[in-house]
């Protein structure tokens, strides 16, 4: 076997492999960390990859960024769901006020996704569709430190 | 056999009523209190009966001072009861006729009329359970004249449409409903919905496992 027969095989496994993994992700993949777009701030990133309940698996309402505010003691009037977004995101003046902004979304995800598990124990036909949100929001999880990482290290 | 299975076919339309029309509007007095004076319905809302701020007033009042105040509060402002705005990645309302349950709704021949119904586009949580109750009401028809394959048809239907619309997105909702609500109604509507909807997809599971052969599933054949 020379190495064209190799680069033939790994290539053809790759092939292999990239239609498994296509086949795995049929309604309802989990887009990782690493094939979500690069963003230019960690508002943008966070509004694009996190907020949105169709990739996060997770629905954070304007009642939960107040509470969430609250509990790292800021505060800011209910508004528009995308303005109190960015309100909160403005409060963060330094590395550890995004850790405890981080920490809040994760403590959120954690809270409903505990939720998703119960019923899935609970109504075993609905595991299927919980398991892909708690995918997604564990991905998420993992988003946010990264986003971390990127911007504030 | 038939007798059950009609008994347990009209509660799941009398439930898909029931849920879709609290999900849709604001409560009125005639609903108030068919919920009041039926046992079996009032056994649904639990932390309802004992709420304390219905002694000692009257349904009008109930509803003008907190549950009216509680729904707008859910349903109208800070909530958001659409399904599009949870299946698309900009977070954006599908309203046009491209929305897909709408193309859903035409091929069932399923009118939606959204300025009687005050909700902006068919994919309302209440209108989507509205849908459930008229199939299950269909279903039901169907199994009354011992047309079992009809029935399963319609099934197979409710069956993808929670799978595949109604549990992807209502259940993220209805969550923020039961932590949000401000009123023990609304907490137990919240919770009842998301219960039977559940519940439901566990019985059309199992009905589907058993190639929707109802005598199966009553252990029959």
């Amino acid at each position: 076997m020379d190495i064209k027969d190799l680069n033939d095989l790994r290539s053809d496994f790759e092939e292999l492999s990239k239609r498994e993994a296509d086949a795995a992700c049929i309604d309802g993949c989990v887009s990782d960390e690493e094939s979500r777009e690069d963003y230019p701030d960690y508002m943008a990133a966070i509004y694009d990859e996190i907020m949105p309940p169709a990739k996060s698996g997770i629905y954070f309402s304007r009642w939960d960024l107040k509470a969430m505010a609250a509990e790292i003691d800021e505060s800011f009037a209910l508004d528009v769901r995308e303005r109190m977004f960015k309100k909160f995101m403005q409060w963060v003046g330094t590395p550890e006020d995004m850790q405890l902004l981080i920490g809040q979304f994760k403590a959120n995800i954690d809270m409903k996704t505990d939720i998703y598990k119960q019923y899935s124990a609970k109504y075993p036909s609905t595991k299927e569709i919980f398991d892909v949100k708690i995918r997604k929001a564990e991905s998420s999880k993992r988003y946010l430190d990264k986003v971390y990482t990127e911007f504030f290290t | 056999m038939q007798d059950n299975l009609l008994v347990q076919q009209s509660a799941r339309v009398n439930i898909y009523a029931l849920i879709s029309r609290l999900l849709m509007n604001e409560v009125d007095e005639k609903l108030l209190e068919l919920i009041l004076k039926d046992e079996n319905i009032l056994s649904f809302f639990p932390n309802f009966i004992k709420w304390d701020k219905r002694k000692g007033i009257s349904n009008k009042d109930l509803i003008e001072r907190y549950l009216n105040v509680d729904y707008t509060n859910l349903f109208l402002l800070h909530l958001i009861p659409y399904e599009s705005f949870y299946t698309r990645e900009d977070q954006m309302m599908e309203t046009g006729g491209d929305n897909p349950i709408q193309v859903i709704y035409n091929e069932f021949d399923f009118r939606v009329e959204l300025d009687e119904a005050r909700v902006m586009s068919g994919d309302h949580i209440g209108v989507e359970l509205e849908f459930m109750y008229k199939l299950c009401e269909a279903e039901q028809k169907a199994l009354e004249d011992a047309e079992y394959e009809i029935a399963a048809d319609i099934a197979h239907i409710e069956y993808k449409f929670l799978k595949d619309h109604i549990l992807e997105w209502a259940p993220m909702f209805l969550l923020n409903v039961k932590s949000e609500a401000g009123s023990a109604l609304y907490y137990d509507v919240a919770d009842l919905a998301l219960e039977f909807i559940m519940s439901d997809f566990e019985y059309l599971s199992e009905l589907k496992n058993k190639d929707y052969k109802y005598k199966a599933l009553e252990g029959m054949e």
